[in-house]
């Protein structure tokens, strides 16, 4: 991640928001001046060593901080983590992710996880173990069953959920089976040795290790070199490997989670299932949130949402389904280059993973109608054939508009010939809506069921996989590329030409929502055509010129597309040259990215100036009589001030979070 | 005799230059250009001889009948000139305006600028004027238009039609580029390509206008889509945020403006819905071009398979479609279906007529999309480059937040007179 100052900024205000002022001005040192040691940092701050300790705990404590030591050293060396700051922003999100998918006692341990930092289980265990016995206590009359850690947390701004009777976690087993469910989806790893080092620190180490064990005269040739990359990835994928030792280990208990499974349905909680079966964990080890896996997760719910944006709700669901089973052992969005070296090479030779048209049905939910979100076409006016290609490899480079193509446009008739012969052959596959009767089709072996055609429905329905597959072919139909049919009912998503995808519909909607669809219309001119001179602008985009040059004009500003001078002689007379309009597309993502965090960092500093505008009220509120009761204690206008700025408060967060789901796709996904 | 031999001479002179003038004509149009070479190879000249096709050709070019110019490759060489437009020349007064005229004659289609031909015939321009004037009194010459130079004062001559190039193909009207008519005709293609590329069908959820986000999926499961948000209300997300948003915007402009069936929730509402994989009937340019041309809104302006393909990429660059390729045939269909207005583009325009949804904009196609940036005061933000705590703007006394969090009325003295971004 590129730190720049806007998100240097903006991680010191997140910082400051749930941490404080302390940690915030230390991090906000360390990320100016670099690594430094705490004599350094005195320097720096003109803090004392203690308080200065004291900070580095809490930024320590939430893995904010990168250390290393020299052996020998005096001092270590502190670096700011600047990824996880960023990632404090994405705490709701998680939240909710973990609420929808694995259910609210799973979303609360993820809460208390993420307030306190890396936590050993002990003490998760004992600090559970208190509040339920607390609970059991006070009976059915709970108020306040989630108020573990301080709650310093801006986020979670208003009421808390446990409304309910009783607390969400209901015995330390709960607990343990919920701790390794996160485990198993890898939500959740272990702290280990390592872990505060940065990738820097530790790739220096493991290189060291390699040039003294394998190396020790130093490398000659292009085939060491290779070698020396593929140990040093190797040694690399040992450290990654090794926060992931609890969930190994729960899977050589494998049959226990397998059961569990098969009872339970995947993913699905609540407590149906027997606790006693998950085996108790270490209570010694020191467990963390994995971030890496949560915006996995993340990247398949913006996915849907995209799926949502162009085909609806329907085929989203399907696709939700889809993603949901690809990626359960993807470990992070985006390769490590240092670290994946020749996994790449493994990874193509074994299969991409995919998942078939029968998985997607076990998992898709029976209340969902499956006919809906797509057209009806008769089964003449569809092309089996080419719904139904196969294309075995990714995309060799992306096609967003596909101008490279060559028109060689056959006479339609000439089209249907072809079609009739191979039609037969597909027949076992698709089912299009015939004249009457249906043949239910089972995906897999092909084995037709015919029924009574005069039992069959006047209305034409398909069977649930036809309506599937026809999700899916849709999908893989799309410009977008949503999902490649990669098999004879496999299917798999090809995320890198998807994700750039999804990055310029990101940047189309800015310049569409700034300089309007003319505007929009230039961009993907030059993007499809490349350089062009400004005089051959106004006939492809049908604009008059005065108007065309003042939109260049304004998305120039904006960063969106960029000129370039071609002096026509040697003399370079600026009158004569050509001016050649063009888009970078990674130039403006990244200006957009700045964009994205200063209007972040302008949305929290809007808040806090609301704050200290209403110092009085929230003043108030902190009073112990008041709290949880503000709306019978406080007097009318007081309330209604505050209850005001409460709704300011959720929909700044709130946008602050929107705007982080666009920085997701630029950087992370 | 000499004198008998000259008059012979002359009445041989006209029926070989009428010869000549003849057989030129039979081999090839007024553009051909006519070396000595092949003048002589005509076989009219009498044992090739050239000085007597010298004084032929002479006496053709004084007649107006033959012009000659130097080419490059060729050297000197000829054009014949018809009958007519000869008589047009030696019925000019004077020799200004014989130049002039022949000026603007050799301009052909493209015309000429009345500065060029001052300069190229170095004269006082009053003379020009005058020349000018009178060719077009007599209506030889006509004043155009060049849409690539639309300030030049353009002639040219009155027989011919202004060159596609000048004119600047069906797009322009008298020089200027007819918008109005463009994009009347985009959104004509536009609502062909919607209804033929995606299928009309009615869809059971009770929600908003075309626009609506997802919220109301009553159906479909929490899972994946917006509505999980309800359950964590201590996370305050983005999605119920947008949702309330949404649905508040939703009312409004159901409430103010539209009338319109469609809009109100009907259930079900009709919907587009994209079609299955395969389908073959994506509409082509050339059924397009055919429609377009079946419908006779163009009566006065002929249009082509390409530009009616040109008109298919701007949309296509906008984003409003997408050219589909199924087997060999290359198709468009319409982009994010599910959002379109199932309202005809045309029933809209009446409907603005009758005064409804004026406050609307009328365009074609979906609402663009959105996301957290474009929502946000900064991301449209005319002063975004200055704004920083401790500057003069800044987000603590930023305006456009406050009108964004409905706080306006409370500090009004601050306000700067700033035009708020829309
Ligand atoms: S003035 Fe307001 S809207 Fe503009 S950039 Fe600053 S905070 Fe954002």
């Amino acid at each position: 991640m590129l730190v720049t100052k806007p998100v240097a900024d903006l991680c010191a205000l997140l910082i400051d928001e749930l941490h404080g002022e302390l940690p915030s001005r230390i991090f906000a040192i360390l990320l100016s001046k670099g690594r430094s040691t705490l004599p350094q940092l005195v320097q720096y701050t003109s803090m004392t060593p203690r308080q200065l300790r004291h900070g580095l705990a809490v930024l320590q404590q939430h893995n904010l901080l990168f250390y290393h030591v020299d052996p020998g050293a005096e001092f270590a060396f502190y670096e700011a983590n600047a990824e996880h700051a960023y990632n404090l922003v994405r705490t709701g999100k998680i939240l909710e992710m973990i609420d929808s998918s694995f259910g609210a006692p799973a979303k609360d341990v993820m809460q208390n996880l993420l307030l306190s930092g890396q936590t050993r289980i002990s003490d998760l265990v004992a600090a559970y173990q208190e509040k339920i016995e607390q609970a059991n206590k006070e009976a059915a009359h709970v108020e306040d069953d989630d108020d573990f850690g301080a709650e310093k947390n801006g986020v979670n701004g208003d009421s808390h959920p446990g409304k309910k009777a009783g607390p969400l976690v209901k015995s330390t087993a709960h607990l343990n089976s919920i701790i390794c469910r996160l485990v198993e989806a890898e939500l959740i790893d272990v702290v280990h040795a390592k872990t505060f080092e940065s990738s820097q620190d530790i790739l220096k180490t493991v290189e060291k290790e390699v040039m003294d064990k394998y190396f020790p005269a130093g490398v000659k040739g292009n085939k060491a070199k290779v070698e020396v990359q593929e140990r040093i990835a190797e040694g690399l994928r040992k450290v990654r490997g090794e926060s992931k030792s609890l969930k190994r280990k729960l899977e050589q208990n494998g049959t226990a989670a397998k059961r569990r499974k098969l009872f339970a349905g995947a993913g699905m909680s609540n407590g149906s299932h027997d606790e006693d079966m998950d085996p108790a964990l270490d209570p010694r080890q020191v467990i963390r949130i994995n971030y890496e896996k949560c915006l996995v997760d993340l990247r398949n719910r913006r996915l849907v949402q995209f799926a949502t944006d162009i085909f609806g709700e329907t085929s989203a669901y399907v696709y939700g389904v889809l993603l949901k089973l690809l990626t359960k052992d993807i470990p992070r969005c985006r390769a490590d280059a240092a670290m994946d070296f020749g996994e790449d090479k493994e990874e193509s030779e074994k299969d991409t993973v995919s998942v078939t048209t029968d998985q997607i049905l076990d998992n898709l939910k029976t209340s969902v109608d499956l006919s809906l979100g797509i057209g009806k076409a008769e089964r003449r006016q569809v092309s089996s054939v080419a719904a139904e290609k196969i294309e075995l490899f990714p995309p060799k480079k992306k096609l967003l508009i596909e101008e490279a193509e060559v028109e060689g446009e056959a006479s339609a008739d000439e089209d249907e010939d072809n079609e009739s012969s191979d039609e037969s052959e597909y027949d076992s596959d698709y089912k299009a809506p015939t004249a009457n009767g249906t043949n239910g089709v089972n995906g897999t072996n092909g084995a037709k069921v015919k029924f009574d055609e005069s039992a069959a429905p006047k209305e034409r329905r398909l069977d649930r996989p036809t309506q599937l597959r026809q999700h899916l072919l849709m999908l893989a139909e799309s410009t977008q590329r949503f999902v490649r049919h990669c098999g004879p009912n496999e299917w798999t998503v090809d995320f890198v030409p998807l994700m750039n995808a999804l990055r310029e519909v990101e940047l189309d909607s800015v310049i569409e929502r700034t300089c309007g669809r003319q505007g929009l219309r230039l961009v993907r001119i030059l993007r499809a055509k490349g350089k062009l001179d400004e005089k051959a602008l106004p006939n492809v985009a049908l604009m008059r010129k005065p108007e065309l040059q003042q939109k260049m004009l304004e998305m120039q500003t904006a960063g969106f597309v960029h000129v370039q001078e071609v002096p026509r002689d040697l003399k370079a007379d600026v009158k004569k040259s050509f001016f050649l309009w063009f888009c970078d597309v990674d130039r403006s993502l990244s200006r957009l990215l700045d964009t994205s965090y200063t209007t972040m960092t302008h949305c929290i500093q809007v808040l806090e100036a609301l704050r200290q505008k209403e110092r009085d009220v929230l003043e108030t509120t902190k009073r112990s009589d008041v709290r949880g009761r503000e709306k019978d204690t406080m007097r009318k206008e007081y309330y209604e001030r505050y209850s005001r700025f409460l709704e300011c408060e959720r929909k700044l967060f709130a946008q602050v979070m929107r705007v982080d789901d666009l920085v997701s796709v630029l950087r992370d996904f | 005799m000499a004198s008998d031999g000259t008059a012979d001479d002359s009445v041989k002179l006209q029926i070989l230059k009428d010869a000549l003038y003849d057989e030129i004509k039979q081999h090839g149009s007024e553009t051909r250009l006519f070396t000595q070479k092949d003048l002589l190879d005509l076989n009219i000249i009498p044992n090739n001889n050239v000085l007597l096709l010298v004084r032929v050709v002479q006496g053709l070019t004084d007649d107006k009948l033959l012009v000659g110019t130097t080419n490059h490759h060729a050297g000197l060489a000829w054009r014949w000139r018809s009958r007519e437009e000869a008589k047009k020349y030696t019925s000019l007064p004077n020799d200004e305006t014989v130049m002039v005229y022949s000026i603007i004659d050799e301009a052909g289609a493209d015309g000429i600028w009345n500065r060029t031909i001052k300069n190229k015939l170095n004269m006082h321009e009053a003379v020009v004027k005058n020349c000018i004037k009178f060719l077009e009194t007599k209506g030889y010459i006509a004043s155009m238009k060049n849409v690539e130079h639309p300030n030049k004062k353009m002639y040219i001559k009155a027989t011919l039609r202004p060159s596609e190039r000048a004119t600047g193909g069906p797009w322009f009207t008298e020089g200027e580029l007819d918008t109005a008519f463009i994009s009347e005709l985009e959104g004509i293609v536009f609502e062909y390509i919607k209804t033929k590329s995606a299928y009309r069908g009615s869809h059971p959820h009770a929600g908003g206008g075309p626009a609506s986000s997802s919220t109301s999926a009553t159906k479909l499961p929490k899972k994946g889509t917006v509505t999980a948000a309800t359950a964590a209300p201590d996370t305050t997300t983005t999605t119920t945020a947008r949702g309330t948003k949404r649905s508040a915007t939703e009312l409004s402009t159901d409430d103010t403006s539209s009338p319109a069936p469609t809009r109100s929730s009907h259930k079900p509402r009709a919907v587009f819905m994209p079609m299955p994989a395969g389908y073959k009937h994506y509409p082509t340019v050339a059924e397009i071009a055919k429609f377009i041309h079946d419908t006779g809104i163009t009566n006065n302006t002929t249009l082509g398979e390409a530009d009616i393909q040109q008109l298919v990429d701007v949309l296509t660059y906008d984003g409003l479609i997408e050219s589909v390729r199924v087997g060999r045939r290359r198709g468009y269909r319409v982009t994010r279906a599910m959002k379109q207005d199932t309202v005809p583009f045309h029933k809209r325009q009446k409907e603005r007529e009758a005064g409804v949804g004026l406050d609307q904009p009328l365009v074609a196609g979906a609402e663009p999309l959105s996301n957290g940036l474009t929502e946000a005061p900064c991301g449209r933000c005319p002063v975004f480059e200055l704004c920083e705590e401790g500057g003069p703007v800044s987000p603590s006394n930023c305006v456009y937040f406050l009108k964004w969090l409905d706080l306006e009325d409370l500090p009004a003295a601050v306000a700067p007179n700033v035009a708020l971004p829309t």
